[in-house]
């Protein structure tokens, strides 16, 4: 996870240095990405005060042991008073432990939890039959949803412009676009073509009439069916029988199942493997309206979906942190991937540009940005038409919620103090669209 | 196994039963009745006693599991024959009669072989009344200190298994345990001889009725038990001392020491309390004529079914007069029994839910060929080893009840007498159906089937296998 943050933040133009004692990873990274290297234990005081810690304004602390994030975060903050820290930590009783001591000692301290932010990830995705991905701003007043256009559909060949026909109020809006290997965000004169990953910014109560339209149909009951009881499928169903729905997990070993067996109260736990084709069959993976394969093997996760979809699931989610294997899985007929490492370089960032930025995402393996900002007076947003204003391309405007109104903005729109406003960018342009938005 | 120690820790019982007798003894003092039988039985326990005493000195005080099953047995055969002689030197009942009478005393059954009870001397009334006292006293001790420590089906779920609402010792000591439960139960009996009296009893009527309506026993005073004093009040306050006496006594001193979550949320409660209210509505339902009011239908529906599943025998009106449904009904409810720690006999509603939950999810495994689905009480999961505990008691219970059925129709009884007098004989209930109904009584069995059915209820009282165990040769081995 530290080595793609770090990318980001480079990329964001953040002085970034790397403490990391794996010498070879170390190297490895210095040559690849335009940061500071210091080898070294994070754990050992020298260490982190060679690297300069005593100017570091945010300390990450990202390893893969939750102990010694803990200890670095903390030492950060009592030691050399890091004014932020962000420790990643994935037990839940770790978390607790960190935020009493972190209460204690001032300074702002945040914990992010990868597997939370999968869970939260698929839970978001669960509710939108046919979409890719889904991301939530505005205080739930809008989704944004990718799904992918199929041929046929009426979709095909529309004129974006055209979509403000369709969907007069409230509206619904393409906001990027990927098409084979390239990513936009789009303009009125685009038009959708079959096989596009369209994703559209959508008012909940309109979702149904999008749904109709892409051809997805809507199940009638949620079955859900969970592959690995890992500590985020553990959580899933957790939080879906919860919501009292329908949920199989399967696990392949035994005493892993047992306890989850323990923990569960109406979920059905069943000894298996997420690729074994009988147990999936005698499970009735045929009604299953999702599919999510969440071992701790990204493979055998693509691999479970890939059978599941085969075998009649009407959807299926893989939780992938493999960024080679991420990019080779749309095409392979898995509807969503997760990945619990770039939700949490997600999380991470958002909290790196906190203060403006409300709530951020990334969409289509980070090369769209979305960001949600409070508009305050000395912005440059705020004065002239959109059309005045003079946006650079690939940026949009996508949403604005004023007071209770949400507002899909046209050219001859302004945006005033106070607005809530949700921006779109590519990430490449997205330090351009910075810069209106805090108005240097 | 401590052998020479067991005996001399019977010993010293038999010298507290001989103390105990002082008190029947005053009473035929005080009362003017002939106090040489408790005068021949007290000499007779003492001096057993203190032989026994005396000739089992021993400096090895350490004792195993094996000779819990050994010195628990032993005590109620000890005590039920020391307890049998009262009867026997009065002349009141013959040896078997005296056994049978004694037996289903300590074991808190009620069942009775005297015709007319009011006819008996009431200091001889007093001991019958203590006898099931007392026997409900070490069922306490019995179910919240040895029985864990045998593991007998799945009651070790009390020992370690559920940590939290249903662990076992309320103090740390087994002895300050004890002593804070026993503190409870005279509370309650002293409670329940005070709230009869308000209702108009004698002194002597209520104690006797205090006295065992705690222990979950059921004999009474009188020829029509508690039916007999046509009270209304009285009805109401003897079904809340049954309750009372048939919930886990852990709970009650949690209710009094203000736990009152752990108490709401006791799912052996809840399953208790929702089998005698169902079987309640049931019995109010069978018995609804609109012939006698609403108030004393549901008040006779609701007396018996406490009166049954608490075990303890009571009866406020002839239940043989009532429909096939209702007699029926009281039979079934002899198999649910008490909660475990209570006074109260039966198979005890927990291996009943466990066995219920047990049954349900091996049902579900027939749907679910692969799945893992485990047994839970209280969130946690139920080891394999109380489940099969479980079902082996329950095995145990019903083949017992079945044999025993058996030899009372063998003996030349009908079907309902056979079945119900062997399940209310093992469940320690008292009375049953046809020719052991609510007004009639075991006197007219033959010996051998008296014999038996003292048996069965020394049987049921101690869960079975503890007694079961000493007729397995492995267990006098070395």
């Amino acid at each position: 996870m530290g080595s793609t943050l770090a990318a980001r933040l480079a990329r964001d133009r953040h002085d970034v240095v790397i403490v990391e004692s794996d010498r070879e990873r170390l190297q490895g990274l210095a040559d690849d990405l335009d940061v500071q290297v210091v080898a070294g234990n994070g754990t050992a005081v020298e260490v982190l005060r060679q690297a300069g810690i005593e100017e570091c304004d945010v300390l990450f602390a990202c390893t893969s042991s939750d102990e010694a994030n803990m200890v670095v975060a903390l030492m950060g903050s009592a030691l050399f008073k890091v004014p932020r820290v962000v420790a990643r930590l994935r037990d839940r009783s770790h978390e607790a432990s960190f935020a009493a001591i972190a209460q204690r000692l001032g300074g702002e301290h945040v914990c992010i939890n990868p597997d939370q932010a999968a869970v939260e990830k698929i839970l978001s995705l669960l509710p939108v039959p046919g979409a890719v991905d889904v991301v939530t701003f505005l205080d739930g007043r809008l989704i944004i949803a990718g799904f992918p256009i199929p041929a046929g559909s009426d979709f095909e060949g529309l004129l974006l412009s055209h979509l403000r026909l369709l969907f007069p109020s409230p509206p619904v809006l393409a906001v990027a676009i990927r098409r084979g290997e390239e990513s936009f965000v789009p303009h009125g004169e685009d038009e959708f073509r079959a096989g596009d990953l369209a994703y559209f910014a959508i008012d909940p109560h309109e979702l149904g009439n999008v749904l109709k339209l892409l051809g997805v149909r809507r199940g009638s009951e949620e079955r859900v069916m969970i592959a690995g009881a890992s500590r985020i499928g553990l959580e899933l169903a957790q939080r879906l029988e919860a919501r009292h729905e329908d949920v199989t997990l399967f696990e392949d070993d035994l005493a892993v199942a047992e306890a989850a067996a323990a923990q569960l109260k109406r979920t059905v736990v069943v000894r298996g493997q997420a690729t074994d084709r009988e147990v999936l069959e005698e499970e009735g993976v045929e009604r299953a309206s999702a599919f999510v394969a969440c071992t701790d093997d990204s493979s055998l996760n693509v691999m479970a979906c890939l059978l599941a979809r085969r075998l009649g699931a009407a959807r299926a989610f893989a939780l992938v942190d493999n960024p080679a294997l991420t990019r080779m899985v749309g095409e392979l007929g898995i509807d969503a991937v997760v990945s619990p490492r770039l939700l949490t370089v997600g999380l991470a960032v958002q909290f790196v540009r906190r203060g403006r930025v409300r709530a951020a995402a990334a969409l289509m393996e980070d090369l769209i940005e979305l960001v949600e900002v409070e508009v305050e007076s000395a912005s440059r947003l705020v004065g002239p038409t959109l059309k005045e204003l003079g946006l650079p391309r690939g940026t949009l405007v996508a949403a604005l919620l004023r007071g209770k109104n949400l507002i899909v903005p046209a050219g001859g729109d302004r945006i005033l103090v106070g607005d809530r406003a949700l921006l779109i960018a590519t990430t490449a342009r997205a330090a351009e669209l910075d810069a209106f938005v805090g108005g240097q | 196994m401590n052998r020479r120690f067991d005996l001399h820790l019977l010993g010293w019982l038999l010298l507290v039963v001989a103390a105990l007798l002082l008190v029947p003894l005053m009473a035929a003092v005080a009362f003017e009745d002939a106090p040489g039988p408790f005068v021949s039985a007290l000499l007779l326990a003492g001096v057993a006693g203190g032989g026994l005493v005396a000739l089992t000195p021993t400096k090895e005080r350490s004792l195993r599991a094996r000779d819990g099953f050994l010195v628990v047995s032993g005590a109620w055969a000890v005590t039920s024959a020391v307890g049998a002689l009262p009867y026997l030197l009065s002349g009141s009942l013959g040896p078997v009669d005296a056994l049978f009478e004694s037996v289903s005393g300590f074991t808190t059954t009620g069942s009775t072989v005297i015709a007319d009870v009011s006819a008996l001397p009431r200091s001889l009334l007093l001991w019958r009344a203590m006898t099931q006292w007392l026997g409900g006293m070490g069922i306490i001790l019995f179910t919240i200190a040895i029985l864990p420590l045998l593991g007998i089906g799945g009651m070790q779920l009390f020992k370690a298994e559920v940590p939290g609402p249903v662990a076992d010792k309320v103090r740390p000591r087994l002895a300050a345990t004890a002593r804070t439960l026993w503190g409870l139960y005279v509370g309650f009996t002293a409670a329940q001889w005070l709230a009869l009296m308000l209702c108009g009893l004698s002194w002597f009527d209520a104690l006797c009725h205090a006295l065992t309506t705690l222990a979950t026993g059921g004999f009474s005073t009188r020829n029509g038990s508690v039916g007999e004093f046509a009270s209304p009040a009285v009805e109401w306050v003897v079904i809340a001392f049954m309750l009372a006496a048939g919930i886990n006594f852990v709970l009650h001193y949690k209710a009094l020491t203000g736990r009152w979550s752990d108490v709401v949320r006791d799912v052996e409660l809840r399953y208790f309390l929702a089998v005698v209210g169902g079987a309640a509505v049931l019995l109010f339902a069978v018995l609804w004529d609109g012939g006698k009011g609403v108030h004393d239908t549901a008040r006779a529906a609701l007396f018996q079914t406490v009166s049954i599943v608490t075990t303890t025998g009571y009866v406020s009106a002839d239940f043989e007069l009532w429909p096939p449904a209702a007699q029926f009904l009281l039979v079934a409810l002899m198999l649910f029994g008490g909660m475990s720690g209570s006074t109260g006999g039966g198979p005890k509603s927990l291996r009943i839910l466990l066995a219920l939950r047990s049954l349900r999810a091996t049902v579900h495994r027939f749907i679910h060929p692969h799945a893992v689905v485990p047994v839970k009480y209280h969130g946690q999961v139920v080891s394999d080893g109380v489940l099969s505990g479980v079902a082996a008691f329950l095995t145990a219970y019903v083949l017992l009840a079945g044999g025993a059925a058996a030899v009372v129709t063998a003996a030349g009884y009908d079907f309902a007498t056979g079945v119900s007098a062997s399940l209310t004989a093992i469940g320690n209930v008292g009375p049953g159906l046809g020719a052991v109904g609510a007004m009639d009584n075991f006197s007219h069995f033959p010996a051998v089937v008296k014999l038996l059915l003292s048996a069965c209820m020394l049987l049921g009282r101690l869960e079975i296998f503890t007694v079961l165990v000493l007729f397995s040769r492995q267990f006098w081995r070395h």
